[in-house]
């Protein structure tokens, strides 16, 4: 019985001689590229998504980039002229000028190389800009270079998921003025605006500022009141036929959405997940005391849209809150 | 003789050992039940939805004979989701569980129990809304 298992040991040996071989990869030629996705939040419409593709050649001269994505960008999609390097001075990064002829065409990005004797490892970035016909849908890309002496080398990005999310940045509300949002519109209506505008059914926030409130002139400030609370309301001249939905309304203070925000160094982002998932069991139909970098998760009473409101800035002497919104369709 | 004497010492402590690792009781939730009787709240807090006290500083009262918590909200509180915590004497719990989103439109009752498990002092907590 033993024996039949000895003809098996050369199997094996050979099995795992071969299994243990070196691998060649077309990254260990003599011109190799490689992939770094630089945006770490989800990718919306009204941002871009940023890839830093290095390259280099032992052999010749690096003579074009290509990035092919599967699904077409929105203007500013393609690859940027500058490569960047920090200043050992100052350490400041800075650009210098790398890639020429660049252009998209289509879902087809390409760019030259800039100086080709010297610039013999590079890394370009290239930019992708979401379109609304994307949302919900998946994209990938594949960055190839070829250099002077005819080879090719590419590399294939995993598949994002582009955010069903719908961004708008820095809507300015103003105190008796641009004081009613829409969500269904992503914008701020002044009264007359609503009026003659047959708006009066789309309107979900109202934006007031009051100091103080109440019998003991507590401290009140910056608010988003549903249509629906009239205690808040009570000395606002709503637009005629005004409807009174019950807003949910949920003040956050911590979610500085780095998206929203608009500037770097907060990794913090809603995703279509937390929208989706947010609940709003008992939640008010007002938020007050806002201030800047905080928010208020709201879900309009048709349970339409779910949204997140971030407080860019407020102005306590203008009467004025500048805020950005995400939001999501829910039905 | 030296050498007998350490093994009689050694299997001693051994013993010693094993006896000294007996289960303690545990009760339901896996807490560990000891001989404390004290059963009392020492602080009280109510947070609000973007986790921040709604409270009026300086105006939580916690009476330990009446058993009662009394506390102010800040004038535009949502009191129908409110998050109650408190602190308890060292080794009881309270009943039921606090840090779940509650509606204190009303007075509120929690339980607390001693580290022992045998005394249970039922507390009411009443938070009043700056008007």
């Amino acid at each position: 019985m033993r024996h039949y298992l000895f003809p098996l040991i050369p199997v094996v040996a050979a099995l795992l001689t071969v299994g243990c071989q070196p691998s060649v990869s077309p990254d260990e030629g003599p011109l190799r590229n490689d992939l770094l996705k630089k945006t770490t939040g989800p990718a919306v419409v009204g941002d871009r998504i940023e890839f830093a593709y290095a390259i280099g050649t032992l052999e010749g001269d690096l003579k074009n980039v290509r990035a092919e994505a599967t699904l077409p960008g929105g203007t500013g999609t393609g690859f940027d002229r500058f490569s960047w390097y920090t200043n050992r001075s100052t350490g400041v990064d800075e650009p210098l000028a790398t890639a020429g002829d660049t252009s998209t065409k289509g879902p087809v990005s390409t760019a030259n190389i800039l100086d080709v004797a010297t610039n013999k490892a590079i890394t370009l970035r290239y930019y992708y800009y979401p379109t609304a016909a994307s949302q919900g849908k998946d994209v990938s890309f594949r960055f190839s270079v070829t250099s002077s002496t005819g080879k090719e080398v590419s590399i294939q990005s995993p598949t994002y998921r582009i955010s069903r999310m719908d961004m708008k940045r820095s809507i300015v509300l103003a105190d008796g003025a641009k004081a009613y949002i829409s969500l269904a519109d992503m914008t701020a209506y002044t009264k007359a605006e609503v009026e003659q505008n047959n708006l009066a059914s789309k309107i979900d926030l109202v934006y007031i500022y009051r100091p103080t409130l109440g019998a003991g002139n507590y401290a009140f400030g910056h608010a988003l009141v549903a249509p629906s609370n009239a205690d808040y309301l009570k000395d606002v001249v709503l637009p005629t036929g005004l409807a009174k939905p019950r807003t949910a309304i949920d003040k956050r203070v911590d979610v500085k959405d780095a998206q929203l925000r608009g500037t770097a160094g907060f990794d913090v982002y809603i995703d279509d997940i937390d929208l989706e998932r947010t609940t709003f069991t008992n939640v008010a139909d007002y938020a007050y005391g806002m201030a800047a970098d905080q928010g208020a998760f709201v879900k309009t009473a048709d349970g339409a849209y779910a949204a997140y409101v971030y407080v860019n800035a407020v102005n306590n002497t203008a009467k004025t809150m500048t805020v950005s919104i995400k939001r999501l369709k829910l039905n | 003789m030296n050498q007998s004497l350490f093994s009689k010492l050694l299997c001693l402590l051994a013993i010693t050992g094993l006896l000294s690792c007996g289960n303690d009781p545990i009760d339901d939730t896996g807490l560990l039940i000891t001989g404390r009787s004290q059963c009392y709240v020492t602080f009280f807090d109510l947070l609000g939805s973007d986790h921040r006290t709604v409270l009026v500083s300086g105006q939580t009262k916690i009476d330990t004979t009446a058993l009662t918590v009394t506390a102010v909200a800040r004038f535009g509180t949502n009191m129908q989701r409110v998050k109650p915590y408190c602190s308890v004497v060292t080794d009881a719990i309270v009943e039921p569980t606090m840090g779940i989103w509650t509606d204190f439109r009303q007075p509120q009752k929690y339980t607390v129990v001693s580290g022992n498990r045998q005394v249970r002092k039922t507390y009411t907590v009443t938070v009043t809304l700056q008007q």
